[in-house]
């Protein structure tokens, strides 16, 4: 008999394509469908329970065992309360990573240990090596970006059936077996705000403060916004400050609730060689004297972006990167992702400037 | 042609494909005579006469006039506009879909309980047939597991109550209202026979285009429109006149009473070929039994299918019919109901639903006890047929039927529940091909239950 694998289906392409190919590799496979959000917001209808009958479809057309593993409550404490934290803060925090750290490779993970599981599986575009979180093999699909806090524990248990795969190429499996998934629109970023948008996520929760958007060189109020906190530091859309040439958020003054705006792409804010990490995670025992040491040390710093060297030293507070070039400026709590070429080392996250 | 051959199709409780007399009838009316009817000229003059006059063949068919007929887009509208007629309390059925269930959460509404076959406790109405109601709303035949009501006898009740309450000087009215969605096609809905003041009849269950449906208002009822505009409808439904979809609608109603009594046998003789297929390789004799000739000089089952050839087609269905016929389809339905009423369930035998003797014929709501039925759905879909289930599934977010829950059955029995509902698409190879695909499922998730099967 097979070894028994608990594989989060979304109902999605990539995981059902992942359910057929553990099935074909003799995996005795049961599908999990993650109930993490149900709500409907404004303007939006949740779409989790067609995205749980699509799941279920290809779990029991593939004679799966599938069931529904309810973290509404955990997702909402651990995932969302700490995205508004975040935000209420000022910072812009990444959501998918804390789900995969808190949920997917944390909750998931050790109810399938004691469901009797050998292996956890998602459709995630990463790979392992049963013992380091590896870079897959579609460079514009890896998403070991929103994997690095992953456990060590739950990496050596982890299989990513679809990591050697192009998506193309996922595609066109999906369709070679005709799965009526093959098609489906594919979901980006937070599951539950894609479609309508993280700033109407964060209004229904976070009040509406009004304040000034100003210049950044004049101190000039050019219009109003409804919140410092649901603006980002580059953002250029959602000011309504007319015509003509766009202006970007520069800095934020959360205690007078001010964002500055500038027309000058190369505002001083806007890029740095450095940046200050906090709370690290760094994945199987590496520590910072590590990463330092390395000969070429290379990050990610949003998901997708291209790979780039970067020189890391210690600090009191955590680590400091530098960078050989200018780089934009990551707003804060976004993640900064670390590679040794194919094998993901772990990460930080931007602490303020 | 309009239905896919590679499908079986048995889900014509939740949509029916349009008749091919009814998609003619309606095409004129969008092409080259498309004009509004309140329109001055004599092209319009025409297709008002046209509207009316199709309008007429509907009222018909509930055996009454054009005038009495409110027409709606579609059964939910209709429902709506009915409930209006309520100015104090509203008695409601258990078992009414939610169409009506969600409009009577808007008035002071009580709910009435059914049986385990789901049929309305009599005793239970009577107990609640205050001086303060004035609306009672039981569908004539349900929706999920096809129940049919005994309206002459609930008329008769409140026709007693209407005549006690005028002698003690009460003069609050008292409108018996039904839902006569799922029933169009199958059994008599003369409201004047019903007994009912108000009945809501719908053309997607019988034939006709969806989202077209109407109100009969007995004279003297006060309503309050739920569209207002330009006064269409006498006033209470607004709206140009959907007059393609209201021909359409008649053709379809015309057609389906032409065919009544027929189409009820054809069901019958469905219904039973599936609900042997279904009891087939369970291991209760009795079940068996049902199908087993009463005299030698009857032809076994399987051979109804031999004899009735491989071609789809009507001659199947009456030859499937005559065959029901000669061994006295009338009367099986209440033995087999006796049977498994008296004896002990096998626990992978199928639990029909209801009581065929008071359940629309094309109905077989059906339980595998343990089985998650939503799997099978998908599992059936795989496989080309088309079932629904009765109960909790995803796509309903997971709420269990309160139809299920009101006729006694467990969650597990409710989450084990397939309602499968015979239609014009469906002939005795179709039926009996589906039901040996369903009992093969079903097995296959027995087995699996019993951790024979691993994924």
């Amino acid at each position: 008999m097979g070894k028994k694998v608990f594989l989060g289906m979304s109902g999605g392409v990539d995981s059902s394509v992942s359910a057929i190919l553990l099935k074909e590799q003799g995996y005795k496979v049961t599908g999990v469908y993650m109930k993490n959000w149900s709500k409907d917001l404004p303007g939006m209808k949740c779409p989790w329970a067609e995205d749980l009958a699509d799941a279920k479809r290809v779990a029991v057309q593939l004679d799966l065992d599938f069931e529904v593993w309810d973290f509404e409550e955990a997702y909402k404490q651990q995932v969302v309360d700490y995205m508004l934290a975040e935000f209420k803060q000022g910072r812009t925090p990444n959501p998918d990573v804390m789900c995969n750290q808190e949920i997917k490779f944390k909750l998931f993970f050790e109810r399938a240990l004691a469901g009797g599981a050998d292996h956890i599986a998602t459709g995630h575009y990463a790979r392992t090596d049963g013992e380091h979180l590896l870079r897959a093999v579609d460079e514009n699909k890896d998403q070991t970006y929103f994997l690095y806090r992953m456990s060590d524990a739950a990496t050596r248990r982890s299989l990513f059936p679809i990591g050697h795969l192009t998506k193309p190429e996922v595609k066109q499996l999906a369709a070679s077996y005709g799965l009526d998934v093959a098609s489906k629109k594919e979901s980006m970023g937070v599951c539950f705000v894609g479609e309508v948008g993280m700033k109407e996520f964060l209004q229904t929760y976070l009040p509406s403060t009004p304040g000034e958007i100003r210049e950044a060189e004049t101190d000039q109020v050019l219009g109003f916004h409804d919140g410092a906190i649901f603006y980002t530091l580059g953002q250029r859309h959602g000011l309504y400050l007319g015509g003509g040439l766009p202006y970007y958020v520069v800095k934020k003054n959360l205690s007078l609730n001010i964002v500055y705006v500038s027309k000058n792409l190369n505002y001083p804010t806007l890029w740095t060689k450095q940046l200050k990490l906090q709370d690290l995670h760094l994945r199987n025992l590496l520590t910072v004297a590590d990463l330092a040491s390395l000969d070429r040390l290379e990050v990610r710093l949003r998901h997708r972006a291209a790979l780039i060297p970067a020189q890391l030293v210690a600090t009191p507070s955590g680590c400091q990167l530098t960078f050989a070039e200018q780089i934009k400026t990551p707003a804060a709590g976004q993640s900064v992702v670390f590679y040794d070429g194919e094998v993901c080392l772990g990460g930080g996250i931007i602490a303020d400037l | 042609m309009w239905y896919n051959y590679s499908m079986i199709y048995l889900d014509h409780a939740a949509a029916t494909p349009m008749s091919e007399a009814a998609i003619q009838a309606m095409l004129p009316y969008l092409r080259s005579d498309f004009y509004n009817p309140s329109a001055p000229y004599l092209p319009a003059k025409h297709v008002r006469e046209i509207y009316e006059a199709a309008k007429n063949r509907i009222a018909h068919a509930v055996g009454a006039k054009g005038v009495d007929l409110v027409m709606t887009a579609g059964a939910t509208e209709s429902i709506n506009l009915a409930f209006t007629a309520c100015k104090h309390r509203a008695l409601v059925l258990a078992t009414e879909h939610h169409a009506v269930i969600n409009v009577a959460e808007q008035y002071n509404s009580t709910y009435l309980q059914v049986n385990r076959d789901g049929v309305i406790d009599l005793a239970d109405f009577k107990r609640q047939l205050t001086d303060e109601v004035d609306f009672v709303s039981i569908a004539l035949a349900n929706n999920e597991i096809g129940t049919i009501q005994p309206m002459a006898e609930i008329a008769e009740i409140m026709r007693t109550v209407r005549q006690d309450r005028l002698r003690r000087g009460v003069t609050t009215p008292l409108y018996l209202y039904s839902d006569a969605s799922q029933a169009v096609n199958l059994i008599d809905i003369n409201a004047a026979r019903l007994g009912v003041d108000l009945l809501t009849i719908n053309a997607a269950k019988c034939g006709g285009p969806k989202a077209v449906g109407a109100l009969y208002v007995a004279h003297g009822i006060q309503l309050q429109p739920v569209v207002m505009g330009g006064g269409q409808e006498k006033g209470l439904r607004s709206g140009t006149e959907n007059v393609a979809g209201v021909v359409a609608f008649a053709e379809a109603i015309t057609e389906a009473k032409a065919h009544l009594q027929s189409n009820r046998k054809k069901y019958q003789t469905l219904a039973k070929i599936m609900r042997q297929g279904l009891k087939k390789g369970s291991s209760e004799p009795n079940r068996e039994a049902n199908w087993t000739p009463k005299s030698p000089s009857h032809t076994p089952r399987p051979s109804i299918i031999a004899q009735i050839g491989k071609k789809v087609n009507s001659k199947s269905a009456e030859a499937a019919i005559k065959l029901a016929d000669s061994r006295g389809t009338g009367s099986i339905p209440s033995e087999q109901n006796q049977s498994e009423a008296s004896e002990p369930h096998d626990s992978t035998a199928p639990l029909f639903l209801g009581n065929p003797k008071h359940q629309l014929a094309s109905f077989i709501p059906v339980c595998f006890p343990g089985i998650d039925a939503e799997r099978l759905v998908y599992k059936l879909e795989s496989r080309g047929v088309l079932v629904s289930t009765g109960a909790a599934c995803a796509a309903n977010k997971g709420t269990k039927s309160h139809v299920l829950a009101a006729i006694g059955l467990s969650d597990p029995e409710i989450a084990g529940s397939l309602r499968i509902s015979l239609g014009s698409t469906n002939t005795a190879e179709n039926v009996y091909e589906a039901a040996n695909i369903i009992r093969e499922e079903v097995e296959h998730e027995y087995r699996r239950l019993e951790g024979n099967i691993h994924g």
